[in-house]
């Protein structure tokens, strides 16, 4: 099936370079996109679930990123809204459970 | 295109609409206005309560004052004491209610204890219950500190008003249990998403590395044909480069005919648990794509595909230069690949020639598809690629078994080698060869046309360009009669162009 000679050949043999990928034509990181719509939604209309949501898909975005094509801002963005979405329902001033805390 | 490069093109389009830059800044600005509108709202309603809480606080001031004119021991009208017990439970802030209660309360001893709660409770019926639904607690709370500091009468007066307004502000809210149901399930799955983390990508990286022992080490099939091996430099260098979770390559070079191969490991999101609740929708098994580069001078003009029946028609759409330069080949008279499979060449020629009587029989043949090669999808050589601008690519698509059953790829694997070796060595015959140069000129020149079409729209816009930055430096020089001058002049120039040229001949 094959020669008997040895088919390597160090001489040509070519080091790895890494393909270079144009941010433009990546796939859209459909989780970032969820984070950040839940997490508008969760800061805007005060909802719980949409904080929760965001704070997940903020994760699942996070942890889906592969090391070519790092592209952190709208993570970091969604992250954001994340937190602020779960102070403004939790802590915030309109909040039930703050409330219930200085009413005590 | 087809409908694959349509879905691509959806997708970019998808991602340019929703780049950082423009959807952010929509969105922030959105989220502002959002938050400064509820906190005016917010804050106007509260001004609106508390400018009634205290026009209330006032009118019984002024009641009470009215009604301690007279001697204190008559109590209010409507309350009916069954003891002797008189208290006039004014509003908690009057200073001189308090006064009078203290000294009662020094007459009376150890009585106005017993009697709190039933006094307490009058009271209660007696104000009116929406403005003071709080105030029989704040009342005894009130007394409760009043009874052991009798001296304090100013420390209670001013913590009076503080119970007393929270109270009509908390009224609105339902005092019930409070569910955290939301909390406790978000809180979970957080947990639950982190384990499934480690141990997916746990399981990952044991699959990768166990076809790397397979494959990939000391005197494996790879190392025995090429020499360089591993993204690294030096001799220690890992062999695989670990890209994702999920995505696993193994590089190498040095081998004749070819410049380099690449295998790229595409497991199951293992390690994310929102994307394994979706594969109970849509299934994936894990993956391997071998991508070799063959050298230039190696590889003849050769395109050529095997894929599985039900996605030959779906390869052929994908593939562009499957579309443009083959079609399905169907043999019926002769020993050929098996039922599962077809295959898609340009010419039926290298069809035949590439498959021949000894690869049907240990791999792609009825028998030993069936027993060797259960893990293939599909395999493409081509000298016209068309991703990237390395052109001349044979490619391999594989699924990985389980790590324990490594030794199922070893036929495939071997394949691949192979097929380094038969297409770098094969020739085309002369006819082949020049029906399939004509077809590339062909298609070389289509595209060339096309290409020209874009760069003759590219020079005009840049002439347009420069016309105008020419005409913006004008006119910061030049005086507006100049311009002016020249613009007519311009314009007339333009309307001669246009005008058709009309022939005239003599005629007299």
């Amino acid at each position: 099936m094959s020669d008997k000679a040895d088919p390597r050949q160090p001489a040509a043999a070519k080091p790895y370079v890494h393909p270079v990928m144009n941010p433009v034509d990546l796939p859209p990181d459909y989780p970032s996109l969820l984070a950040v719509m839940c997490g508008v939604i969760g800061v805007m209309l005060r909802n719980k679930i949409g904080s929760w949501f965001a704070l997940i898909f903020c994760l699942q975005s996070f942890i889906n990123m592969k090391n070519v094509e790092t592209d952190l801002k709208q993570v970091v963005m969604a992250f954001t809204f994340a937190v602020m979405g779960m102070i403004t329902n939790y802590l915030g001033p309109g909040s039930k459970a703050a409330a219930t805390q200085t009413g005590g | 295109m087809g409908k694959a490069g349509r879905i691509s093109q959806i997708h970019r389009w998808m991602g340019s609409l929703f780049r950082v830059d423009r959807l952010s800044w929509w969105l922030v600005v959105l989220a502002v206005l959002a938050l400064l509108g509820q906190e005016i709202v917010r804050s106007s309603v509260l001004v609106v309560a508390v400018s009634a809480e205290f026009e209330g606080f006032g009118d019984e001031l002024e009641e009470i004052e009215d009604e301690l004119d007279q001697p204190f021991v008559v109590p209010p009208p409507v309350l009916k004491e069954p003891s002797g017990f008189q208290n006039d439970h004014g509003p908690p802030s009057d200073e001189l209610v308090e006064d009078q209660v203290q000294d009662q309360e020094l007459a009376r001893g150890g009585n106005s204890v017993a009697h709190e709660p039933a006094v307490v409770k009058k009271v209660a019926e007696y104000w009116d219950e929406d403005e003071f639904e709080g105030f029989p607690e704040d009342t005894s709370e009130h007394h409760a500190s009043v009874f052991p500091n009798e001296g304090s009468a100013a420390g209670s007066k001013q913590t009076a008003p503080a119970p007393a307004g929270p109270a009509a502000k908390k009224a609105p809210v339902p005092k019930g249990p409070q569910t955290y149901y939301i909390e406790v399930v978000g809180t979970l799955f957080l947990i639950a998403y982190v384990t499934f983390y480690f141990i997916g990508r746990k399981r990952n990286e044991k699959l990768a590395l166990a076809w790397a022992t397979h494959f990939a080490c000391k005197d494996g099939i790879f190392d025995k044909n090429f020499s360089l091996l591993g993204t690294g430099d030096g001799v220690d260098s890992p062999l695989l480069m670990k890209e994702g979770q999920n995505v696993f390559k193994f590089y190498a070079s040095g081998r004749r005919y070819c410049e380099s191969l690449l295998a790229t490991m595409d497991f199951r999101s293992r390690h994310d648990m929102i994307t394994l609740l979706w594969y109970l929708v849509s299934p994936r098994k894990d993956e391997m794509t071998i991508d070799v580069h063959m050298n230039e001078d190696a590889m003849d003009s050769v395109i050529f595909a095997v894929a599985r029946r039900k996605n030959a028609k779906t390869l052929l759409k994908e593939r562009a230069d499957l579309q443009q330069f083959a079609s399905i080949v169907n043999v019926t008279n002769r020993k050929w690949l098996s039922e599962e499979l077809t295959a898609i060449s340009e010419s039926r020629e290298v069809a035949f020639d590439l498959m021949t009587d000894a690869l049907l029989e240990q791999v792609f043949g009825e028998k030993a598809f069936a027993k060797f090669s259960s893990h293939f999808i599909a395999m493409h050589f081509t000298d016209q690629s068309p991703y990237g601008a390395h052109r001349k690519i044979l490619q391999f698509k594989f699924t990985i078994p389980a790590e324990d059953r490594m030794a199922e790829m070893t036929r495939l694997i071997t394949t691949v080698i192979y097929f380094i070796d038969a297409v770098g060595r094969y020739k085309l015959s002369p006819q082949a060869r020049s029906k399939a140069d004509a077809t590339r000129e062909k298609v070389a020149r289509q595209a060339f046309k096309e290409s020209e079409k874009e760069r003759q729209e590219a020079v005009l816009r840049r002439k347009e360009e420069r016309r105008k930055a020419l005409e913006e430096a004008d006119a910061a020089r030049f005086s507006p009669e100049v311009l002016r001058k020249r613009e007519e002049k311009e314009r007339a120039r333009q309307l001669k162009k246009s005008m058709p040229k009309i022939k005239m001949t003599r005629a007299h």
